[in-house]
């Protein structure tokens, strides 16, 4: 068949059907593009332009290129610099440049923007007549025309339940954040923000959006502590607050990629040092029992579970935990719903709903246009040096 | 000239940089890369300072020691004589250009080759075909590996396990950076050595782009840079 | 022998070697860490000695070349260093991997093994790359060995004898903190990626 869609929840098997249908391809013959950025990647070149030459079809490619991006420009980029919807977007073009003849797609095309995941749907939709095979996963898509679906009816224990481990929280009076005259720009590069002016009201979520480069890993950063701004201040209910030089003390952050925020190999020791971490900075954080309980309610099998041995979708929901485990006044989510199915994206806005009615203050960066319309949000968009709300 | 042009070259100048003994032999030695890298235009100014940077740290600490403390140089010490600062100092300048000379030939051919992707100047390396795999896959890795660093740091200091600054939180917890990077690597390297490599047969894939069509001979400009790298490492010996 | 989950293994431990001084650099810790990956090498391939030995150092040599090429140009002369490592590593510090991967960690019992092992690593690093040091930097590396091999110059030892000596103090202490750092990262590694490196699982890739 030549375009088929993989459909059911997380864990009913669909990721296992995709890789068994490309295995049992003509062999070596199928091209892979995994679930996450760096999956998406061959992992053998250190610039795009070798990326690109590695799969390039010899002496020529066998059908039209997809070009989304002119990759040209981007020749002598590292591929791990690049944003995951930039990777994905790599990934397709050297596909259309290669010699396979048939490939497969894990909730890549989720990380997206809506215009060039419908230029990509499309020329996928064309596989019959370019000459190739596609199974596609995408939690975004129910149905396609023209396409075989396929409803894969696994199922593992990871049943999550975002709402129920808010429901427990009391109200929270979080600060007013005042961000006056911010500047930033990195060393021997360009300017990011130019005396950047911006409340951040609690009780509500603000979504960030903008191109690649226009700040919003910047702006996480600065807010986080990371970095310290050229110039300017941020205030809490109107006290000075530089977190660049007193920690953070504000924001709970689940990062994109998961692995990237975990704090040990288990989820017990990262409990335990952000606990340690918190109490340093005076801050009580809910006791081990409910962080326990909280964990199981995201579908962590066990505390003691080596994290990166659970699977990805997995890994991913448990990143929400100290989120929404009401710790800390405002919370940030970057690219919160990647992979995961509609029902759990669904219930995930509930929650971030619910914080937002309790009094918490929320950020999300998402290229998930329905998470987006389910959390009623302020749209902030960061471009050209400034933050136009 | 060939990357097997240039690594030859790199190893003559560095042998000669070795076997040198005195200032003028290394002189001569240095004078060949300074010819080599003149090539590259006003970055040779840039991969001199480069290589001053490197070393100058290093001439200052041996200054410290031979002709602050020690006061002598160690053939002084070995034949049991009294000895100088003097000769301490010309046994520092000695070592101190040696240095210089094989971190500036390094440079210089970094500069000779930075229109060339680290893919392509593999390629034509003359090397078995797995040292070639790893070479481009650590340097993959690499990159994979900074990334990651910069993001998990991101977290880790939002988390408040490390700081921006020295600290005792770093000293304690500095560790877990490592190992937070070390385990999103070695996942990512799981997923595409589990999935992707096999179902696309990518390894073997590379194979054939590392190969490089044209022979791996070195050419005449390749032989004419050996010559004369031969020529400054002779001239260094004889000096002896 | 290069199996392609080992080829992934060595280029991972070779990244680490190189990218570590990065790290270290951002937390601003004073040390310099550079043989962690190949340590954690031999610790991953054992129990298959030759593998252990030949992965180590791969790893070791591509690290010190790579940073060679584009931090430190004097690291690749630590080649016999590097192989010394490896192979101690492999043949000794490997030896304790049930400790260093049990649940919960024995912690005395890890603590006794990464000392132990840190100061024979250390011992033979200074041993290697005394002659070395002596040679190419006049038997001054660092801030640190500046100063003791100075007091052991002014005390009328000879220039190798001095680097030996020097070494022999500050090699065991740095060489501890990285089996200490290998094997806590070998503990962490999921046991999915440890089985993917014996020989059985995978086809070769060469």
């Amino acid at each position: 068949m030549a375009r088929e869609l993989l459909t059911g929840p997380n864990f009913s098997g669909r990721s296992t059907g995709l890789t068994a249908r490309l295995r049992a391809a003509t062999p070596a013959s199928a091209f892979f593009v995994g679930p996450y950025a760096e999956a998406a990647l061959s992992g053998l070149s250190s610039t795009v332009a070798d990326e690109i030459e590695i799969y390039r079809a010899r002496p020529q490619p066998v059908r039209p290129a997809f070009s989304a991006i002119d990759f040209t420009a981007y020749a002598a980029r590292k591929p791990p610099t690049l944003s995951g919807g930039e990777q994905v977007l790599l990934a397709l073009h050297c596909f259309s440049m290669s010699h396979y003849r048939a490939i497969g797609i894990d909730t890549a095309l989720e990380q997206l923007d809506p215009a060039n995941r419908d230029d990509a749907l499309a020329y996928l939709s064309q596989a019959d007549t370019r000459g190739f095979d596609v199974t596609l996963i995408d939690n975004r898509l129910e149905q396609q025309d023209g396409w075989t679906q396929t409803a894969m009816t696994g199922s593992a224990d990871f049943a999550c339940d975002p709402v129920a481990a808010t429901a427990g929280l009391a109200p929270c009076a979080a600060p007013v954040i005042a961000i006056e005259r911010l500047s930033f720009g990195y060393p021997k590069g360009r300017t990011i923000f130019q005396a950047v002016d911006l409340a951040l009201e609690p009780g509500r979520a603000h979504r960030l959006a903008g191109a690649n480069g226009a700040g919003k890993t910047t702006l996480f950063k600065l807010l986080a502590g990371v970095l310290a701004p050229s110039d300017g201040t941020m205030r809490l209910d109107g006290a000075p607050y530089a977190p660049w030089r007193s920690g953070n003390r504000v924001f709970a952050l689940a990062t994109q990629n998961p692995d990237h925020q975990w704090c040990g190999a288990t989820l017990e020791e990262d409990v335990a040092r952000r606990r340690a971490a918190l109490a340093r900075h005076g801050i009580v954080a809910p006791t081990p029992d409910t962080i326990a309980r909280l964990a199981e309610l995201l579908g962590a099998p066990s505390l003691d579970a080596h994290l990166y041995e659970l699977p990805l979708a997995a890994r991913k929901r448990l990143s929400w935990l100290w989120p929404l485990s009401g710790t800390l006044p405002w919370i940030m989510l970057d690219e919160p719903t990647v992979g995961q199915d509609r029902a759990t994206r669904d219930a995930l806005a509930s929650a971030v709903t619910r914080l937002c009615a309790l009094g918490y203050g929320v950020m999300f960066i998402t290229h998930d246009e329905e998470f987006a319309r389910l959390v009623d949000h302020r749209p902030l968009r960061l471009e050209h040096g400034s933050i136009a709300a | 000239m060939t990357p097997n042009g240039a690594i030859v070259f790199g190893l003559l100048v560095i042998t000669g940089a070795t076997i040198a003994r005195d200032l003028p032999g290394l002189a001569v030695v240095l004078a060949v890369a300074v010819v080599f890298a003149l090539g590259s235009g006003k970055r040779v100014v840039a991969a001199l300072g480069w290589s001053a940077a490197i070393v100058l740290p290093l001439a200052a600490f041996m200054t410290l020691v031979w002709v602050g403390i020690v006061g002598r140089a160690p053939a002084e010490i070995a034949a049991g004589i009294e000895g100088s600062r003097a000769n301490a100092a010309a046994y520092v300048a000695v070592i101190a250009l040696r240095l210089f000379v094989i971190a500036f030939v390094i440079q210089a051919i970094f500069l000779r080759f930075r229109g060339s992707t680290p893919f392509q100047f593999v390629r034509q390396v003359s090397a078995p075909a797995v040292a070639k795999k790893l070479i481009v896959l650590t340097l993959s890795l690499i990159e994979t590996i900074l990334h990651a660093v910069d993001r998990a740091r991101i977290a880790l200091i939002a988390a408040g396990l490390i700081t921006r600054r020295p600290s005792w939180s770093n000293l304690r917890n500095g560790w877990l950076l490592v190992q937070t990077v070390w385990l999103t690597v070695v996942t990512i390297a799981i997923g595409r050595a589990r999935d992707k490599w096999p179902i696309e047969n990518t390894l073997s894939l590379i194979d054939g782009a590392l190969t490089d069509a044209a022979p791996r001979r070195l050419t005449v400009i390749d032989g004419a840079w050996s010559l004369l790298s031969l020529a400054g490492a002779g001239i260094a010996w004889s000096m002896r | 022998m290069f199996t392609t989950s080992r080829l992934v293994a060595i280029a991972l431990c070779a990244a680490l070697n190189f990218s570590i001084g990065n790290i270290v650099y951002l937390v601003k810790l004073p040390v310099y860490l550079d043989s962690v990956g190949t340590i954690l090498c031999a610790l991953l391939l054992f129990p298959d000695l030759v593998a252990a030995i030949v992965c180590a150092f791969a790893a070791g040599l591509i690290g010190v070349i790579l940073t060679g090429l584009v931090l430190n140009p004097f690291l690749p002369w630590f080649t016999l260093t590097v192989l010394a490592i490896a192979l101690v590593s492999a043949l000794l510090t490997a030896r304790a991997n049930g400790t260093f991967r049990a649940r919960p960690l024995p912690t005395g019992a890890f603590v006794a093994k990464v000392v132990t092992f840190g100061i024979v690593t250390g011992i033979v690093s200074a041993v290697t790359a005394a002659p070395v040091v002596a040679y190419l930097f006049g038997g001054v590396t660092g801030s640190g060995s500046a100063l003791v091999v100075a007091y052991f110059v002014k005390s009328g030892n000879l220039l190798w004898d001095a680097t030996l000596r020097s070494g022999l103090i500050i090699e065991p202490l740095d060489k501890t903190l990285q089996v200490l750092l290998a094997a806590l990262l070998y503990h962490a590694t999921p046991q999915e990626f440890i089985t993917m490196l014996r020989p059985s699982v995978q086809p070769s890739a060469t």
